[in-house]
């Protein structure tokens, strides 16, 4: 077992975890914080990416014994006091999501897309958003909620 | 006027969704709770000669070991044939055969492999076409005595269902026919793939001798009386309570994780236990789309009147029935598509294999059939040179068009949605010129009827609670689609109150009041109707009440928006003044309402025939247009317009979200998803291989909602979940057809495929061994 | 959840302590961004009793414009050669092949040294960095050598390093006047980010009207990504007209062994060959004529 100080979501974390824990581990049972998901374990779905030094990764490929002191962001650190924040609330009014299983990554992926580049191209969206698989399909919705945070109502 | 209905509201998860905060089956986490691993069986078929479980039983944290001699029950909703631990043989790769629980996953993953099965391998089915050969081995060579429901199998076969139907004289018809043209489809089977996957958490409860579940599903009474038919216990015993459901489409509707972790929490002592598939379990041991093979001989009059068909359908149910039984026979008369035909024969067989098991899929068979269907419709129009769309509308139903069965069509507009998808992509105009010389573009569109289960029937309760709060009890779980939503705006407009004054509940068997499953695009017409009965009801409850409160004549109240008001006078009391004006005695209006099809006028057909008919149908048209490489086969679709007739959209932006999706996985499904599989076993084992669109892949994509009236429907509302996915691949294949001359008659349409197609080149079949 | 299996687990902080760790245990892997590795571990595939995470070690990560070559330290990831300046500007057919190595997420944690030490037959680096004529820096307790990239695989994720050896840079040479140089692959969805069916990386050196040397590089049709000689040879002393690239091209797919496994047919994957390396060859002329400009 390993001691280590995970920051997350602003706050200092003492864990003790296995060598072979993962981030994703780690953050769904060690600190319930279950927003983020496993589809796949492999990297491919994105379900379980969060924010480690304000970027997307996916949590299943990293060790938590490896972030000692990097910055993990997650789903749950995006709202304040219950307030949603602008992205959540672009994704709220144009209905970007369904079943909502990725809906925590790929907002944390449109976050991070927008505090790098805040009036990214389309395929800069379509790259970035890309690595989160949406079987219900709710990308068309999703590319109008972030356009519309770009550019106001409707989007461009 | 309705403040509600027909409006953008957001959705009523909305904010759970977007938090991280919704609970999905798969974050459940009780106190003292163990996790199962489940040892698969590696071979398509095999007799277990012995099983050892002694090393895994001592190792670290484990707390049982189940085999399917421990745990010996079979369950099935058609045909009782399904183990839920292989039973002395294993059926197809992946099937369950030992299960472990332990402290950790980790510890029970680690255990699987100290189990030690020795196998003897039997002969195997491992196409469908084999499993009609007089000499194949039977898959299940006691499926006559199983217990099943009425329908028709043969015996000392591996035929499963078989179903025919006929009307007028189809040979007749072929006689009288300018022209008859004959072709044999195939459909693959496509995975779910629902992010979240197949999960339970099971509890034994020793006092009930019961169990309580924890589920993701899309039919809780239907699996739950799955659990209580296999164990011949009373229904009593057994609760399953459902969150939200990370996607279904159709998958989520049997015991599948839930096998596994019932059979180890009989032997756990009380300790409820987790069992969660991984993506490759869940790609090649839940289930999959069924797949077929279907034969279409059509005739046709040279103006373009179809005059007859006939229809041969294959279907794999894999090693197990599922719930595919209906398939084979509800979704295989879809085959004659959405046109007055006068002449029809079907055979429709299916059949056990050493395969993975099928089942239910978005559109319940209307995908597999509305590709052949489609798909021979341009070829016929080809051949007559006629345009595709016009062959369409010659033959099209229209409102007041018998059905197969004689039930008089009703609330459809199949018309605006052939016209409206075709306008939008510039039907008839030219397509540009592709950019380079090594592109061809081409237009093509498909359309599409499918019906809901009928009867079927939905009971809920409404209660207003005395701070003016509206709690709809129901069993039609959030799976994605928006139930709750629709739900919600439906009861804040009959009964007249703030729509976030209203909550759709959880569903929770031992509590909740019946419900058919949220499948077959049922829920907002089904529940919707019952939330409309017992809202009146509540509505009326509550103006009555007012009424003696205030000595006002209760023809005089009314009720909106949570405020009673007197007409003339205006507001005199709010649902909540009024309510709470009882104090600690109490006052709760409360109504149940249970709402069936059977009975409507509108089913009535020919005698003995109203089995076929459907409460109302769904018809949709997809266009697209896309641009293919003629030297690597690859299609880039440009644009899908999708135009379905749903009746009366209750929420646009929730409409919209089932057809893009719909349209999204019909591509998917249609152009990449392949589970490559060879002599039974999946050459897939995740998302790096089995791809999903994402992103890059996707076209423009208009949805279209067209809006007919359907007089029995709640606020004209139908469905749109399952035919959104069901045209999309004929209208790619046809554009296909149309950008290059090549007809591709199986599925999927790989660019290898493709490629080949065009040069004529039949593609190697060499080994297929994996490369890294 | 899939979880990993036990593993000791160590974070040394120099070179010659990693490679004393891997030397030290037959059974150890060493770690850098994880992506092909924690798969294999989840699946089973592999099962190492110690993992020797790379990433402390200073000094492996980072892009530098080094003279007459580029310096990529060994960790640096997928991510950042694509966004690189340097890399942008000297080797764009580098940068091309990173930016669609995978998914976004992936490419953040994957590095190139573990790209190259994977030695994927479908590998999206490999194949230009063959063709730009890059080497790996390999190190281990006796010291340092440089490997050719060409010269670095042996089959399907066996390369020619020792176990105890870790590549730890990567060096490009900077390109010569006249050259050109391109990437691309055929993925399972058409383009995007999928593993490659078919990789295909050229580069073109034009003097004149002529091809003065060119490298053809194929990936995903052989047990490591392939050089195809007797296509170079086609070019060589050539003018880059339509019909000598595609006479390459087709002696670049005559060069091309694969196999058909899940993802494509042999056959398939021969034809795409060459409508893939005579696209790239395209593009590496009128890169090349840009450059001579």
């Amino acid at each position: 077992m390993i001691s280590l100080t995970l920051t997350v979501n602003g706050a200092d974390r003492e864990l003790v975890v296995g060598a072979n824990a993962t981030l994703l581990e780690v953050l769904r049972e060690d600190l319930l914080l279950t927003g983020a998901k496993e589809g796949c374990g492999e990297g491919e779905c994105g379900a379980c990416v969060v924010l480690v030094d304000g970027r997307a990764v996916p949590s299943c490929l990293m060790l938590a014994a490896d972030l000692a002191g990097r910055p993990v962001e997650t789903i749950e650190g995006i709202a304040s006091d219950g307030v949603l924040d602008a992205m959540q609330e672009a994704f709220v009014e144009a209905g970007a999501f369904q079943c909502g299983y990725c809906t925590p990554a790929t907002i944390l992926v449109a976050e991070a897309l927008l505090r790098a580049h805040p009036r990214p191209g389309v395929d800069e969206a379509k790259d970035a958003l890309d690595g989160v698989l949406c079987r219900c399909g709710a990308q068309p919705k999703v590319l109008r909620a972030i356009a519309s945070l770009m550019y106001g109502e409707g989007g461009a | 006027m309705t403040r509600y209905v027909g409006r953008r509201v957001a959705r009523l998860d909305a904010r759970d969704k977007v938090t991280g905060r919704a609970v999905f089956g798969s974050d459940v986490s009780l106190p003292g709770m163990l996790h199962g691993a489940v040892l698969r069986s590696p071979h398509p078929h095999a007799r277990i000669v012995a099983i050892d479980i002694t090393a895994a039983r001592s190792a670290p944290g484990v707390a049982a070991v189940v085999t399917g001699r421990d745990f010996p029950y079979t369950f099935g909703s058609a045909i009782k044939d399904q183990p839920f631990l292989a039973i002395d043989r294993v059926r197809y790769v992946g099937e369950p055969v030992v299960a472990v629980a332990a402290a950790t996953e980790a510890q029970a993953q680690e255990a699987l492999a100290a189990l030690h099965i020795d196998y003897e391998e039997l002969p195997a089915v491992l196409e469908m076409e084999d499993a009609l050969d007089p000499e194949a081995p039977l898959v299940h060579p006691d499926l006559e005595h199983y217990e099943r429901g009425s329908h028709e199998i043969v015996p000392g076969t591996n035929i499963n269902t078989i179903y025919r139907y006929a009307r007028g004289d189809v040979e007749e018809g072929f006689a009288a026919a300018d022209l008859v043209v004959e072709h044999t489809f195939t459909a693959h089977a496509v995975s779910h793939a629902a992010l979240e996957t197949h999960v339970a958490v099971a509890r034994y409860e020793p006092a009930a001798d019961g169990y309580t579940l924890w589920v993701s599903t899309d039919r809780p009474f239907q699996v739950r009386n799955e659990l209580t038919t296999a164990l011949g216990i009373p229904s009593n015993r057994v609760r399953l309570i459902v969150g939200y459901v990370g996607g279904s489409f159709g998958g989520k509707n049997t015991l599948i994780a839930e096998t596994a972790a019932v059979a180890l929490a009989r032997h756990t002592g009380g300790r409820p236990v987790r069992v969660e598939l991984s993506r490759e379990e869940d790609l090649i041991a839940s289930q999959l789309r069924v797949p077929a093979i279907l034969t279409l001989k059509t005739g046709v009059r040279e103006d373009g009147l179809l005059l007859a068909r006939s229809a041969d359908i294959l279907w794999d149910s894999g090693a197990y029935t599922s719930n595919t039984v209906g398939v084979a026979i509800r979704g295989a008369q879809t085959v004659f598509g959405p046109y007055r035909i006068p002449h029809l024969r079907l055979l429709s067989q299916q059949v056990y294999t050493n395969r993975a098991i099928t089942g239910s899929y978005r559109g319940y068979g209307t995908t597999q059939v509305t590709w052949a269907c489609e798909s021979q419709m341009d070829v016929i129009a080809e051949r007559l040179g006629m345009d595709p769309l016009g062959l369409r509308l010659k033959n099209g139903y229209v409102e007041g068009d018998p059905y197969l069965n004689g039930q008089i069509m009703h609330g459809i507009d199949l018309e605006a949605t052939l016209q409206r998808a075709a306008a939008e992509i510039g039907w008839g105009e030219p397509a540009p010129d592709p950019p380079e010389p090594h592109l061809r573009r081409g237009k093509g569109l498909a359309a599409m009827i499918k019906p809901t289960a009928t009867p079927t029937s939905s009971n809920v309760v409404v209660k207003v609670e005395q701070d003016g709060q509206v709690a709809v009890l129901c069993a039609a779980p959030e799976i994605g689609g928006g139930q709750d939503t629709v739900l919600a705006q439906m009861a804040a407009d009959v009964i007249g109150v703030p729509l976030d004054a209203v909550a759709i509940s959880t569903t929770d068997t031992a509590v909740s009041p019946f419900n058919g499953p949220v499948a077959s695009s049922r829920t907002t017409y089904h529940v919707g109707n019952a939330i409309k009965q017992a809202g009146e009801e509540v509505r009326d409850g509550v103006l009555d009440l007012a009424s003696g409160v205030l000595g006002v004549d209760v023809a005089r109240l009314d009720l909106d928006e949570g405020v009673i008001s007197e007409h003339g006078v205006g507001p005199r009391i709010t649902l909540a003044e009024l309510l709470g004006s009882f104090g600690f005695e109490g006052h709760s209006i409360m109504a149940e309402a249970r709402f069936t099809t059977a009975g409507s006028p509108l089913l009535k057909a020919e005698p003995g025939m109203e089995w076929m008919s459907s409460i109302f149908w769904m018809l949709a048209t997809h266009a697209v247009e896309l641009e293919v490489d003629i030297e690597t086969g690859v299609v880039r679709l440009i644009k899908v317009a999708a135009a379905h007739d749903v009746g009366r959209a209750i929420n646009p932006t929730t409409c919209e979200q089932q057809i893009e999706g719909g349209v999204i996985m019909g591509l998917s499904n249609a152009l990449f998803e392949d589970l490559a599989v060879r002599e039974g076993r999946a050459g897939v084992t995740g998302f790096l291989d089995y791809k999903l669109a994402t992103m890059h892949d996707l076209p423009e994509i208009v949805p279209i909602i067209v809006e007919s009236d359907h007089s029995e429907a709640p606020f004209g509302a139908k469905g749109i979940g399952e035919p959104a996915a069901a045209a999309t691949a004929p209208a790619i294949a046809n554009a296909i057809a149309d950008a290059l001359g090549v007809r591709i008659t199986d599925l999927p349409l790989s660019a290898e495929k493709i490629l080949f197609a065009l040069e004529g080149d039949p593609p190697e079949t060499t080994d297929r061994s994996s490369m890294i | 959840m899939k979880r990993l299996p036990p593993f000791a687990y160590f974070e040394p902080a120099t070179v010659g302590e990693a490679a004393g760790l891997l030397a030290g245990e037959p059974g150890a892997r060493a770690l850098a961004g994880g992506t092909d590795l924690l798969v294999d571990l989840k699946s089973g595939k592999e099962r190492p009793a110690t993992i020797v995470n790379l990433k402390r070690i200073d000094g492996l990560t980072g892009v530098r414009a080094d003279g007459e070559s580029t310096w990529i330290g060994a960790l640096t990831s997928v991510r950042e050669i694509e966004q690189s300046d340097v890399v942008g500007d000297r080797h764009p057919a580098l940068a091309a092949a990173a930016g669609v190595l995978a998914s976004l997420p992936i490419r953040r944690l994957a590095t190139i040294g573990g790209n190259l030490g994977r030695a994927s037959p479908a590998s999206d680096l490999a194949p230009p960095l063959m063709a730009l004529g890059a080497s790996a820096t390999v190190e281990s307790r006796s010291g340092a050598r440089e490997i050719p990239v060409t010269e670095l695989f042996v089959g399907p994720g066996e390369t020619v390093l020792d176990h105890d050896e870790i590549i730890t840079s990567v060096r490009v040479p900077r390109p010569a006047p006249g050259m050109g140089a391109a990437y691309r692959k055929l993925g399972k969805r058409g383009g995007g980010t999928d593993i490659a069916l078919v990789g295909s990386a050229v580069s073109v050196v034009i003097d004149g009207r002529v091809i003065i040397e060119a490298s053809v590089i194929l990936a995903s049709v052989g047990p490591t990504p392939l050089r195809s000689h007797a296509a170079e040879d086609v070019l060589r002393g050539s003018a880059p007209t339509d019909a000598i690239l595609a006479e390459a091209a087709a002696a670049a797919a005559a060069s091309a062994v694969p196999i058909s496994d899940v993802r494509a047919g042999a056959a398939y994957r021969t034809a795409v060959s060459r409508v893939l390396t005579r696209r790239t060859l395209r593009d590496a002329v009128s890169a090349a004529r840009g450059s001579a400009a």
